[in-house]
């Protein structure tokens, strides 16, 4: 019922294409039937006309009398007819009968000599179409003789169905191609608008650049023109997001950084003994706020980066970028008890460098901080079929079935989470997995204890090096 | 030590300096880039510590001025900006290294150390951790003063190991260093050799680790 409500282009062009052509199909047959039906007609009057004047060539004048001396053979072959019954009457100026009919010739009129004059008629109770001729018969030009030749309207009907349905046809015929041709060209009229809409279904809201106008129609162009107008507007946005966020970055860390160094230098210091308890506190709580910081600036970024598409995308080894940062992470996982460990094959994924370090750095991160003493941490990069892999996976305590949907969303943390975490670290995984087309999975281990998160990144459109 | 901070934002500048003066380094602070060059030829610095946003000429076009006049001083950078990491990032603008803020003042010490040890290092062509002590022109090691033994491809490591104290050395990276082992030697045979470079200079206050799946790391046994 609401669809029917919403306005369509569609609808309306096809209404008023095809309304006026259903209405004009029985005006055309009936044009068509009235100007081939007289022609049609004619022809048979004419044929009434050639038995008359053959009766006319049979009248005779004999001592200044009209006669018609007509044989019974001549009679018959000329009232011969397949279909209609014919009839004729002769008779002089006197109205006296001279031959044939003569009920027919009471309908005769007054007529010049050489007049003809057709009407229908009703002879017998029969309708009947009359043709009537008046010749001269006698030396006196007065002498005017009438002939009748009338006919029964088998040979009309037959002659109007045939007219009425080869107009019919004729209408049929045309209507309907134009029909089909409106539909068609409806449908492809409306085509430039479809194809506009599927392309902008697809687009991701990364994809913020203008729709090329040139192969948009005309009539289109101002609505695709406001739209572009958005587009600009939204890249701006993001353009003063991102400068924003650099700005934020500037103006937060350098304060963060005083109060890391201070902290931890007052940690260091001699100093009275009631004191270490508020400056260990004091100490977490800048390792914290800076950690915290660092990675809200960082969703902020990995966003603009999400609607700037003029972030540059290059070809990055994944496990490149795993022996990288390898040597950041393996103090931290010595000091934890842990055993950090490798198996990195090549794996080209196509991003940006800098996101794809903050987001290994997070999962390894994770792992280091959840996993717990005397753990097993193992970080893995290869392919599986066309896909690049990052896979980090411990044999610590795990996530619980239940959460490890949640735990992706920010400011989240698993129930068993230890540690002062802000429960960002797997939503800005997320966020940067999506900018690269990623997906990225949470699963019990192996034998059924510890944690595998796996980054599986699309097949890149670009070919990795060829000697690497 | 005498390190000179370029810093704009003075709490920053006091608290690394301070940080610094409790370790016993002498620090300087100047919270402009443009007197830095001439600051670099009075006196004897050992280290500059350079943040990237400052006030007039920014760090990187200081280093510019100060690698111009040809000093070879390690340069560490700091940024708070993510737009320059890319550039510092690589190390193009001729920084030895760079940390973003807010950073952990730990973290720049032990950095900076590495790098003046670094710098020492490449004049005095003799390698020193804890008591391991390799003398690379010689291509002799000591420990604890006594001269250990070495084949020829532990010699190679051993100093590569060395020039990368604290830092992860990947298998591949050693299996490159001697021509023709790259693509004969065995994993197995790296490990053997590593292990017994390990028995011989681990008593000398070192620690040669092995990182699963990817290489080794030679540290100090004690944190510094």
């Amino acid at each position: 019922m609401r669809r029917s409500l919403r306005p369509s282009l569609r609808r309306d062009l096809l209404l008023w294409l095809l309304l006026p052509l259903l209405l004009l199909v029985p005006l055309t047959a009936a044009l068509i039937y009235g100007l081939a039906l007289r022609p049609a007609l004619d022809g048979l009057d004419r044929a009434l006309t050639d038995t008359a004047v053959a009766l006319a060539q049979i009248v005779d004048v004999k001592d200044g009398q009209a006669t018609l001396p007509l044989s019974e053979q001549t009679a018959r072959a000329l009232q011969a007819d397949l279909v209609d019954e014919t009839l004729f009457a002769v008779g002089d100026s006197t109205g006296r009968l001279l031959g044939g009919n003569a009920a027919l010739l009471t309908l005769s009129t007054s007529l010049q000599a050489g007049q003809w004059r057709f009407f229908d008629s009703v002879l017998d109770g029969k309708p009947v179409r009359v043709a009537a001729h008046a010749i001269h018969c006698g030396s006196v030009p007065s002498q005017v003789c009438s002939i009748l030749v009338a006919e029964t309207l088998g040979k009309h009907h037959a002659a109007q169905r045939a007219v009425l349905l080869a107009s019919l046809l004729g209408a049929v015929a045309l209507a309907l191609p134009m029909a089909l041709m409106a539909m068609v060209a409806v449908s492809r009229g409306m085509r430039p608008l479809r194809l506009a809409a599927t392309e902008l279904a697809s687009r991701t809201p990364s994809q913020l650049e203008a729709i090329d106008t040139r192969a948009v129609p005309h009539e289109v162009v101002t609505f695709v023109d406001a739209l572009n107008d958005l587009f600009g507007r939204l890249r701006d946005v993001a353009a003063a997001q991102r400068a924003f966020v650099a700005d934020a970055a500037h103006q937060l860390r350098t304060p963060l950084a005083v109060l890391r160094v201070e902290a931890a230098q007052a940690l260091d210091s001699p100093h009275p003994p009631a004191l270490r308890p508020t400056l260990e506190r004091l100490h977490s709580a800048a390792e914290r706020g800076a950690r915290l910081a660092q990675q809200l600036l960082l969703l902020a970024r990995a966003e603009a980066t999400a609607i700037d598409p003029t972030q540059p995308r290059q070809l990055v080894d994944l496990s490149q970028l795993v022996t990288e940062a390898a040597d950041r992470w393996l103090q931290p996982s010595i000091e934890a008890d842990q055993d950090l460990g490798f198996e990195l094959a090549p794996a080209w994924v196509e991003g940006n460098p800098l996101l794809l370090a903050e987001l290994l750095g997070n999962l390894i991160h994770n792992a280091i901080e959840h996993a717990g003493a005397k753990s097993r941490i193992t970080i893995r990069t290869g392919m599986q079929n066309d896909n690049a892999q990052l896979i980090v996976e411990d044999d610590g305590c795990g996530i619980a079935a239940d959460e490890q949907a949640s735990v992706w969303q920010r400011f989240r943390r698993a129930r068993s989470a230890k540690g002062t975490g802000s429960g960002l670290g797997l939503a800005i995984v997320k966020d940067i997995a999506q900018l690269h087309g990623a997906s990225a999975t949470l699963a019990t281990g192996e034998d059924g204890h510890g944690l595998h998160v796996r980054v599986s990144f699309p097949a890149s459109s670009a070919a990795a090096p060829a000697n690497e | 030590m005498h390190v000179l901070i370029v810093e704009d934002d003075s709490p920053l500048a006091a608290s690394i300096a301070t940080a610094m003066q409790a370790r016993g380094w002498r620090a300087d602070v100047s919270d402009r880039g443009e007197p830095v060059p001439a600051s670099l030829l009075q006196d004897a610095y050992d280290a500059l510590v350079l943040d990237i946003g400052l006030p007039g000429i920014d760090g990187l076009e200081t280093l510019r001025r100060v690698r111009e006049q040809g000093s070879l001083l390690p340069v560490l950078m700091l940024t708070a900006r993510d737009e320059i990491d890319d550039r510092v990032r690589g190390l193009e603008c001729g920084a030895d290294d760079y940390l973003v803020k807010p950073f952990a003042i730990r973290e720049l010490l032990a950095r900076l150390s590495a790098l003046v040890r670094r710098q020492d290092q490449r004049r005095s062509e003799t390698l020193i951790l804890s008591a391991l002590r390799f003398d690379a022109a010689a291509r002799r090691a000591h420990v604890n003063e006594q001269p250990i033994t070495l084949s020829a491809r532990e010699c190679i490591v051993l100093q590569y190991l060395m020039l990368k104290t604290s830092h992860i050395v990947t298998r591949d990276q050693l299996a490159g260093l001697v021509p023709g082992w790259a693509a004969g030697t065995s994993e197995n045979a790296l490990e053997l050799l590593i292990s017994r470079l390990r028995a011989k200079i681990e008593p000398g206050g070192v620690r040669l680790r092995t990182v699963r799946g990817l290489g080794y790391l030679l540290e100090p046994a004690v944190p510094e």
